[in-house]
């Protein structure tokens, strides 16, 4: 086993906070999640997207409206609601922890 | 050329190449089957078709309306297998080939009320039922019964009125749809097992107990020649050819099998006149415990058991020569039998006086014999009862000790 697949599931972990990241900036829609996510090690496809958002949206992170486009049918743009904005706030002081320990751990 | 086929991808018509939309169907119909449990499963989809659409409209043209099968593949290629938190990914992108392999994500089947014929008492309405709600006809049909008798008779009107819209199941993929069961080979397959234990189960259950019952008796005769099947292919594997040479390994078998068998009773015969005569076998003493028609019984038993093999060996020869060859084999094996008895008694009656003497006194010797034999019955049985008064006197004393 490779270590990229030993950190797929790691990646598949983190990918949720990754999106409430992207979207904590500003209005996004999935082409744009995506087109962020690309050149990183966490590039993925509509057809995990989706579902992940769908899933987010249950849980109520994250929220979308309708947007009509120049071109095109109208988008959903997602958006970041306070119980997701308090989960990212959440995960990121939970990051430093790890963070601090892993670095610690290792003296 | 191919034929082309024209689709709705939420909302927005497409013209496929035939190959490019039987892998869009797979890769949808793999989506619904991942999504079935998923609250937001239509919402879903319709965001997927919506993401297929806007990337094949980068492929289509002014000039070019028609999306080839190539593209189709690279469109999913990069729409990724859906995935589900239960599903872990493979490790960044997975072509929808491969997705398509895997076993989980079998399509849901849609379901769909019919009239089934197979089984049907008037039109095939419950039979549908039945199969819509997966449960049995029976209760279907006691159910609108019932709904017919506590309505007066309206619910009749609703029957006829099923009847007369609900469409007929006639294909295969109709009946599967019917129970909603997916429609493939291996569908199929299972649907007819279950079919072919229910038949069995149910109203040919006599026919097949017969062909059990056959079925044992058959293997029971099997057995029960082992032996002699077994010698007869002996028989065979030393000759040259199959009909001389088993005709030859019979000639040669049939008079020692009869020798030996007339030997052997002889043997048997007058063990046991020693037996019943002298208390022993042969000047050898029965252990004076075994009371002497135990130790017939055991004789015969003996018997039986060294004789057996032979007679099964006998009839193998029998069976191993062709057509009625086998009653000359039966006529020259009882000759030959009876011939070493008579020899034998000859030779014993002549030269050993002790048989001489028991011939010469032959009805005397046959009621000492069954005297022994009857006394011996008589003391056992007198012994069995006296160890049973024994039994219960001390069971007695013992319950009369526990109530004092």
């Amino acid at each position: 086993m490779t270590s990229d697949q030993k950190f797929g599931p790691l990646r598949k972990g983190l990918l949720e906070f990754l999106i409430l990241q992207i979207i904590s900036a500003d209005k996004v829609y999935v082409a744009d999640m995506m087109k962020r996510l690309q050149d990183t090690d966490f590039a993925t496809q509509e057809g995990t997207l989706y579902p992940l958002l769908s899933k987010m949206r249950r849980e109520e992170f994250v929220d979308y409206e309708w947007q009509e486009s120049e071109s095109g049918p109208p988008r959903k743009y997602y958006k970041l609601t306070a119980k997701g904005k308090t989960q990212l706030a959440e995960f990121k002081d939970y990051w430093a922890y790890l963070n601090t320990t892993i670095n610690q751990l290792g003296r | 050329m191919n034929t082309v086929i024209i689709i709705n991808l939420n909302g927005n018509a497409f013209h496929l190449e035939e190959p490019g939309y039987q892998a869009l169907r797979a890769y949808l119909e793999r989506a619904q089957g991942q999504l079935k449990d998923n609250p937001d499963k239509a919402e879903i989809m319709a965001d997927l078709e919506q993401a297929i659409a806007d990337k094949c409209a980068h492929f289509l043209r002014p000039h070019k309306n028609v999306l080839i099968a190539a593209e189709i593949d690279a469109v999913l290629k990069e729409m990724g297998p859906v995935q589900t938190d239960g599903e872990a990914p493979a490790g960044g992108t997975a072509a929808p080939e491969q997705a398509d392999t895997r076993t989980g994500g079998a399509p849901a089947a849609p379901k769909r009320l019919y009239q089934i014929r197979q089984g049907a008492m008037l039109s095939g309405v419950c039979a549908g039922l039945a199969a819509y709600f997966d449960i049995d006809v029976t209760i279907v049909r006691i159910l609108f019964v019932a709904l017919t008798l506590l309505t007066g008779g309206l619910w009749v009107l609703a029957y006829v009125a099923m009847m007369l819209v609900v469409p007929f199941a006639n294909t295969g993929e109709e009946h599967a749809a019917a129970a909603g069961a997916p429609f493939n080979a291996q569908e199929v397959i299972d649907r007819a097992k279950k079919h072919y234990g229910e038949f069995k189960d149910s109203k040919e259950w006599r026919r097949h107990w017969r062909q059990q019952r056959r079925e044992w008796r058959r293997k029971w005769h099997e057995s029960a020649y082992w032996w002699g099947h077994n010698l007869q292919r002996n028989v065979h594997t030393f000759s040259t050819g199959a009909g001389y040479g088993s005709h030859l390994g019979a000639t040669l078998l049939i008079p020692f099998l009869a020798v030996l068998n007339a030997l052997l009773f002889c043997l048997w015969i007058a063990a046991i006149i020693s037996l019943a005569t002298t208390g022993g076998i042969f000047g050898w003493a029965v252990a004076g415990s075994v009371p002497l028609w135990v130790a017939i019984l055991i004789l015969m038993f003996v018997y039986g058991v060294i004789a057996r093999p032979l007679r099964h060996a006998r009839r193998a020869i029998y069976f191993s020569t062709s057509g009625y060859g086998y009653l000359w084999f039966a006529a020259w094996y009882e000759i030959l039998s009876v011939g070493v008895l008579i020899v034998v008694g000859w030779f014993a009656y002549t030269h050993v006086p002790p048989v001489h003497e028991f011939f010469q006194h032959f009805a005397q010797n046959l009621s000492t014999m069954w005297n022994n034999v009857v006394n011996s019955f008589r003391h056992s049985a007198s012994h069995t009862s006296a160890w049973l008064d024994a039994c219960l006197s001390a069971a007695g004393s013992a319950f009369l000790a526990l109530r004092g």
